[in-house]
């Protein structure tokens, strides 16, 4: 008789799992292909980043079963040993994880039964004969009453972890811990705070913005907005960024920034954390004294359900645009630009920016001048030093290669525009009741109309973006930015 | 700085029988290319010389650029921007100045494209540079 293992997963480490759209819906309509009455399954490989926080799993490609790898004459999953070895065999020649999902019949619970036990146990250490001191994942996907929902548990360092909490892009969804369906506690929000949002959007959208955690990277003009509008809707956790202090000239641009802050040059961050709390003190709100792609920043923020970028640097699009390819979180960028001419405004350009995990990078979308970035990323000493050396050779040679790169101007009603505007977008995702309906988005406050214009730009065939698309840490070879040695230190501060 | 990619680009570079490896010093990191070809022997000047290179800002994000000797080096002086000083590192023990080079930034060569240049192409940059010698 086989032996059989009773399987109990701890929570001691959080376990998220991240997923992108495009292959979430491929994935469940592969499980559900026999559905209501039977299951089905696939092999899958997922990336993986260990933070302080707990282990963040993303789905990076699937496997897909063939013709005979699955038993289809019984009703539960058959996996067939060809098929498992085949899988154990590819680990051996890539850095992924190994993961199994299947379904249960329509109406059941994602409870693992013990023959998912006896499946995990088994496939447990089978794998990590191949491919030893990565996660082995096993998901359980099914729909209960027309709404997907969905389990998992995850053997890292010998011990078994329940996944609590699911990130799918474009499919608010919550996790079934152990099988069991999520408690419904009741808002820590007075209701009368967001009833015409509930109004609205239903209640069911407040819930599934209490549940989020929302990083706004930059805390200056646009963000500390986003930040205002997030908090006041009802956003449950906020992770804020941003390696600057207040200074008087930006008094004309923060929510909640008053002249002694300035004096007292206090961290943007916890500026914006002490303003989100006098709106509301039961918001969770961390603050980051760093920036995007620094290993502390990255790992506060590559949990979270979406990611707003309101640095208006090159720096941070690409860290972003990094982050939602590698590690699935998706982003909305935005940026103002404001020029002028004869003493007369000629243009109040706002820009807003999809990182989706299938858009194109801010590579393959031209986002990037090499020499802007490569000035921002210079620590000021190096930037100095250049400057006067291309003074020195510019005397000799005319072809200068150093140009001063202008600072953009702004003013506070675009910044706040710019900030409500993608927190709006934001909200409408979280929330699932609406999506961006762009892929870049700009207008011009001076433009006839607001001169509108929407960009799907295409991706580059050649770019790493096509290839390492939820591979998470296990690309780092293939990040597109990596911080500089000469930035500070970041800090957390919970 | 990603040192995953550059140990991918120097083991491109180490197929091609070039030796390179990443060292640093003086708190910055650098690509040590060891024995590059240059045009010296028609000048009575060594036909290989090291060279390095230092790991910019943020890379693969910023583009590499500047090219170093080691000082004293007869080439200083005739190749293009070695007399335009961009300062003096000390690596694998020996005093380096760096030279005003700059290929990907209008200096002759394409445009930066991290998705197609590394320290495994910056390598011809290198021997170009070492090549027309003044």
């Amino acid at each position: 008789m086989a032996r059989q293992t009773h399987i109990v997963p701890k929570t001691n480490v959080p376990v998220i799992v991240r997923m992108a759209a495009p292959e979430f819906e491929r994935l469940r309509a592969l499980v559900f292909r026999r559905y209501p009455d039977f299951e089905w399954a696939s092999f899958a490989r997922f990336g993986w980043r260990d933070t302080p926080e707990g282990l963040v799993l993303t789905l990076a490609a699937l496997d897909e079963p063939g013709v005979g790898d699955l038993d289809e004459d019984v009703g539960h999953v058959a996996i067939q040993e060809p098929y498992t070895l085949r899988i154990a065999l590819a680990s051996e020649t890539h850095p992924l994880a190994v993961a199994v999902i299947h379904s249960h019949p329509q109406g059941c619970r994602p409870r693992p039964s013990t023959i998912d036990d006896d499946m995990d146990s088994y496939y447990g250490r089978y794998f990590h004969d191949f491919a030893p001191d990565r996660p082995y994942i096993s998901l359980i996907f099914s729909e209960i009453d027309g709404e997907f929902v969905v389990s998992g548990r995850v053997l890292w360092r010998g011990e078994w972890l329940h996944v609590v909490r699911f990130s799918i892009e474009r499919t608010p969804t919550e996790a079934w811990v152990g099988g069991d369906r999520p408690q419904r506690n009741d808002l820590d929000l007075p209701r009368e705070r967001t009833a015409r949002l509930n109004a609205a959007f239903g209640e069911e959208a407040a819930a599934r913005l209490r549940r989020s955690t929302v990083a706004v990277i930059g805390a200056g003009g646009t963000g500390s907005a986003a930040i205002e509008v997030l908090v006041r809707a009802g956003v449950g956790r906020i992770v804020i960024v941003d390696p600057d202090h207040v200074d008087e000239s930006n008094l004309e641009r923060i929510h909640g920034s008053r002249p002694e802050d300035a004096k007292k040059k206090i961290a943007k961050a916890l500026l914006a954390r002490e303003h989100a709390l006098s709106i509301d003190p039961n918001c969770k709100v961390v603050a980051c004294l760093g920036s995007l792609p620094q290993k502390e920043v990255v790992d506060a923020v590559v949990g979270c359900d979406m990611a707003l970028g309101c640095t208006d640097q090159q720096h941070s699009r690409v860290a972003l645009s990094d982050l939602a390819t590698r590690y699935l979180v998706p982003s909305l960028d935005c940026g103002v630009l404001l020029e002028g001419r004869d003493g007369k405004i000629t243009a109040q350009v706002l820009q807003i920016i999809r990182f989706l995990a299938a858009d194109p990078c801010a590579l393959c979308r031209g986002l990037v001048t090499p020499q802007r970035l490569a000035q921002e990323l210079m620590s000021p000493e190096e930037r100095d030093a250049r400057r006067a050396a291309a003074k020195c050779a510019s005397e000799q040679d005319a072809n200068a290669y150093w140009r001063d790169m202008p600072q953009l101007n702004t003013v506070g009603y675009l910044t706040t525009t710019a900030g409500a505007l993608s927190a709006g977008y934001a909200i409408g995702w979280l929330s699932g009741r609406f999506d961006p309906p762009f892929g870049r988005l700009q207008l011009n406050l001076t433009g006839t109309l607001l001169d509108v214009t929407d960009s799907e730009e295409l991706p580059r065939p050649d770019c790493s973006c096509r290839r390492v698309r939820g591979w998470s840490d296990q690309a780092a070879a293939d990040a597109l930015i990596t911080a500089p040695g000469h930035w500070s230190a970041a800090k957390i501060l919970t | 700085m990603s040192t995953e990619r550059i140990e991918r680009e120097l083991a491109i570079l180490r197929i091609g029988s070039q030796v390179a490896q990443l060292v640093s010093a003086d708190g910055r990191q650098v690509v040590l290319y060891r024995a590059v070809p240059t045009a010296g022997a028609a000048l009575g000047l060594p036909e290989t010389t090291d060279v390095i290179v230092p790991v910019p800002p943020g890379y693969p994000a910023s583009l590499i650029d500047l090219a170093g000797l080691p000082v004293g080096s007869p080439f200083l002086a005739r190749v293009k921007g070695g007399q335009n000083n961009q300062g003096v590192l000390h690596i694998d023990g020996r005093p380096w100045q760096l030279a005003s080079y700059h290929p990907h930034n209008g200096g002759g060569g394409p445009p930066w494209d991290q998705n197609r240049h590394g320290f495994h192409t910056y390598l011809d940059h290198l021997i170009a540079w070492l090549d027309k010698l003044t």
